[in-house]
């Protein structure tokens, strides 16, 4: 960036408004962190994610036709055009490296928030420290229902969590009902880290608070060599729908087994993680059509908000994917982020969280089904409303709810 | 719980854990043999799945045709790594247990990162080929083809390796090589050509192993992580050093794992593994067949 005399005057105020001499050296630059797994058996996630931070970047800072925080503008006009620059650190899915790679990111490369995480047992420590430094974390895509249950000043997420996602569920299960669906008996099926055990227990309290059976609670270790003892008990409950969380591993090595056993339920309602991702449909999509996840993205929004295809587009010649319900809230991510610390007119952590603190971001700024981003106390958004999306004819469509729905459910799935 | 939950379990179990003896058993060959534990096992397997599963992508060649062709590309892999690698570790003047540790499992790391780097961290499997998917129900029994012929292919290589171990002059050699090492050299046998022959039929084993799992499981750079770690308990329950042990270690662990999800959470299933092995090691250190 040139210096012009703008930003120097720009800088000087915001030296004399805030006092320590470091707070103007950071204003042509705002390193944000980005903690993903860049290796080991979610490294795929950690590699597309960063290609959607990139292109959230590059819409932050270039300038762009677009209905969205930042996009028009080049860099972040509060801080005189300062541009985004992303530190990627790799966690590996281990909550203690993703403690010290947060603790690095602070101390060494001085971010001024950090942006996480996938794995939400991941989210827990590398918030944590982020808690103690006084900077701000957001969780770009975790989704266990207690991580801003922990009374965090410093946490923040945008998007829903595996509660909201699960009433969803709830509520389309209600829905069919009224139909005449013949939906009684669940069976859940969750791994066995934080992200699983959460939300099964949010499935089996929705299940009991609205009279569901569950047949079958099953909780299996994540990225086992077999699966056949737990696919045996599934077959044997044979529950009206099944309910799985997993990740992309576990999620082909079920769906495998499942058919070498034998067993076919009628409906599955997953809770998206692996059951979301491109590399799970490669491997098992003929035995899926009609599969149900949750989503908080779908691409038929692009209907109704063409900046959504183009942002797909921009993406897609980076990843050679199409956004999904990973990518999708990784960008919005970075995008909530960046319009916070414009808003705040300083890289300091405390101010940006304030900022964060303040935000209400109008649902067709976002590239989201969502009606707003606004944080409640917890630094939850509540108004990030989920959809469901059904596997049919290798591509998903919104079934759910009927505000964002294009197409009736298909029940059973075939 | 009825009989045909228990039937079904004992039989899946069996089935897993023939193959589990299958890539047990190059591991346990190569260190009855020089004293070496490979601590890439795992990614030979790995290699051997992308093999695979390659094969199948660029020339539609059905994971069984394939299998034959990994392997003998394996046992080659594996004869390399010991010239180039290994020769050198076991030749350190300090320390020789440390050099042969970090050497293999720095060769793991980089196998790995190879990977990553050339194959990308995304998960592959083969979407169609001859038994993926395909049961064989008996009785309410299922039996899925692909592990079934696995366990065939397994129960062979064990019979092929036994044959010749006993039955042929490399074989004796490399009998002769593992009792005495130095003795052999006075009978005019090259020690490393023996070990050299020890580590190609190793990796050919675990490669055999490889192609008929792509058939059922998916291929990552990390994959071959869950099945080393089964792969060392199992050798260290049946043996160490001993190729049958091996092969009954498998069996044994795969039954373990399957029924103890009949009493434990899924999530505890590696509990009962753990389990047998401490009780084994508590009462016979040296494992249930070992030699040494």
């Amino acid at each position: 960036m040139t210096i012009t005399r703008r930003n120097v005057l720009l800088g000087a105020t915001a030296a004399a408004a805030l006092g320590p001499i470091a707070a103007r050296a950071q204003t042509s630059e705002v390193k944000i962190g980005v903690i993903y797994p860049f290796s080991g058996a979610s490294a795929q996630i950690g590699v597309d994610a960063q290609r959607a931070f990139e292109t959230a970047a590059e819409i932050i800072n270039g300038k762009y036709d677009y209905d969205l925080p930042l996009a028009r503008t080049e860099g972040l006009p509060g801080l005189g055009g300062a541009k985004i620059k992303l530190v990627f650190a790799d966690h590996q899915a281990d909550p203690q490296k993703g403690r010290a790679e947060a603790e690095r990111l602070i101390t060494q490369e001085k971010v001024s928030a950090i942006i996480g995480s996938y794995q939400s047992a991941v989210a827990v420590t590398a918030s944590q420290t982020c808690e103690r430094y006084q900077i701000p974390y957001l969780s770009a895509d975790n989704s266990s229902p207690s991580l801003h249950r922990r009374g965090l000043k410093y946490y923040f997420r945008a998007a829903p969590h595996d509660e909201m996602f699960s009433g969803a569920m709830f509520d389309f299960f209600d829905m069919m009902k009224k139909k005449g669906t013949k939906i009684e008996t669940l069976a859940l099926f969750h791994e066995d880290t934080i992200f699983g055990t959460d939300s099964g227990n949010a499935q089996l309290k929705l299940a009991n608070e609205r009279g569901y059976k569950i047949v079958a609670d099953i909780k299996y270790r994540a990225n086992s060599p077999s699966l056949s003892a737990e696919v045996q008990q599934l077959k044997a409950a044979n529950a009206d729908v099944l309910m799985p969380s997993s990740y992309t591993t576990d999620g082909i090595l079920l769906v495998k087994t499942m058919a070498e056993l034998g067993y076919k339920p009628n409906a599955i309602v997953a809770q998206d993680a692996g059951f979301s991702e491109k590399a799970l449909y490669d491997a098992v999509g003929d035995k899926l059509e009609g599969v149900i996840s949750r989503g908080s993205f779908s691409l038929d929004l692009a209907a109704k908000r063409p900046m959504v295809g183009k942002i797909n587009d921009m993406f897609k010649a980076k990843s050679g994917k199409d956004l999904n319900d990973f990518s999708s809230r990784q960008f919005m991510g970075l995008i909530v982020m960046a319009d916070a610390i414009n808003r705040a007119k300083s890289a300091d952590g405390e101010k940006i969280r304030d900022a964060l603190a303040a935000t209400e971001m109008p649902g067709e700024q976002t590239i989201m089904p969502w009606k707003r981003v606004k944080f409640d106390e917890s630094g939850q958004n509540n108004d990030a409303d989920p959809v469901l999306l059904q596997y049919v004819g290798g591509k998903f469509v919104t079934i759910f709810p009927a505000q964002a729905a294009v197409a009736e459910a298909i029940w059973p799935m075939k | 719980m009825t009989a045909e939950t228990i039937i079904q379990s004992l039989a899946s179990g069996l089935l897993m854990g023939l193959l589990y003896g299958l890539i047990a058993v190059g591991l346990a060959l190569i260190f009855g043999l020089m004293d070496v534990v490979n601590f890439a096992h795992g990614e030979f397997l790995m290699i051997a799945m992308y093999a695979t599963f390659f094969l199948f992508a660029f020339f539609a060649l059905d994971p069984l045709l394939a299998a034959p062709l990994v392997a003998a590309a394996l046992f080659v892999f594996g004869a390399v790594v010991y010239l180039l690698v290994v020769r050198f570790a076991v030749r350190a003047k300090a320390n020789t247990g440390m050099v042969q540790i970090f050497s293999t499992f720095g060769l793991a790391v980089l196998m790995r990162g190879v990977a990553q780097y050339f194959f990308t961290p995304d998960y592959r499997s083969i979407p169609h080929s001859w038994l993926g998917g395909k049961t064989i129900s008996i009785g309410g029994i299922y039996l899925p083809q692909p592990q079934l012929i696995g366990a065939l292919i397994a129960i062979a290589a064990f019979a092929g390796l036994y044959f010749f171990i006993h039955r042929t002059d490399f074989g004796r050699a490399l009998e002769a090589t593992r009792e005495d090492a130095g003795a052999v050299a006075l009978v005019g046998i090259d020690k490393n050509k023996v070990f050299a022959l020890g580590w190609g039929l190793g990796a050919a084993l675990v490669g055999l192993a490889g192609a008929v799992m792509s058939i059922f499981f998916y291929v990552f750079p990390d994959v071959g992580a869950s099945f080393a770690t089964i792969a060392y308990v199992t050798v260290a329950l049946g043996g160490f050093g001993s190729v049958f042990g091996a092969f009954a270690g498998g069996i044994i662990v795969g039954l373990v794992e399957a029924t103890t999800t009949l009493i434990l959470p899924p999530s505890l299933k590696t509990v009962g593994i753990y389990g047998v092995y401490l009780l084994v090691v508590f009462i016979r250190p040296r494992g249930l067949f070992g030699s040494i």
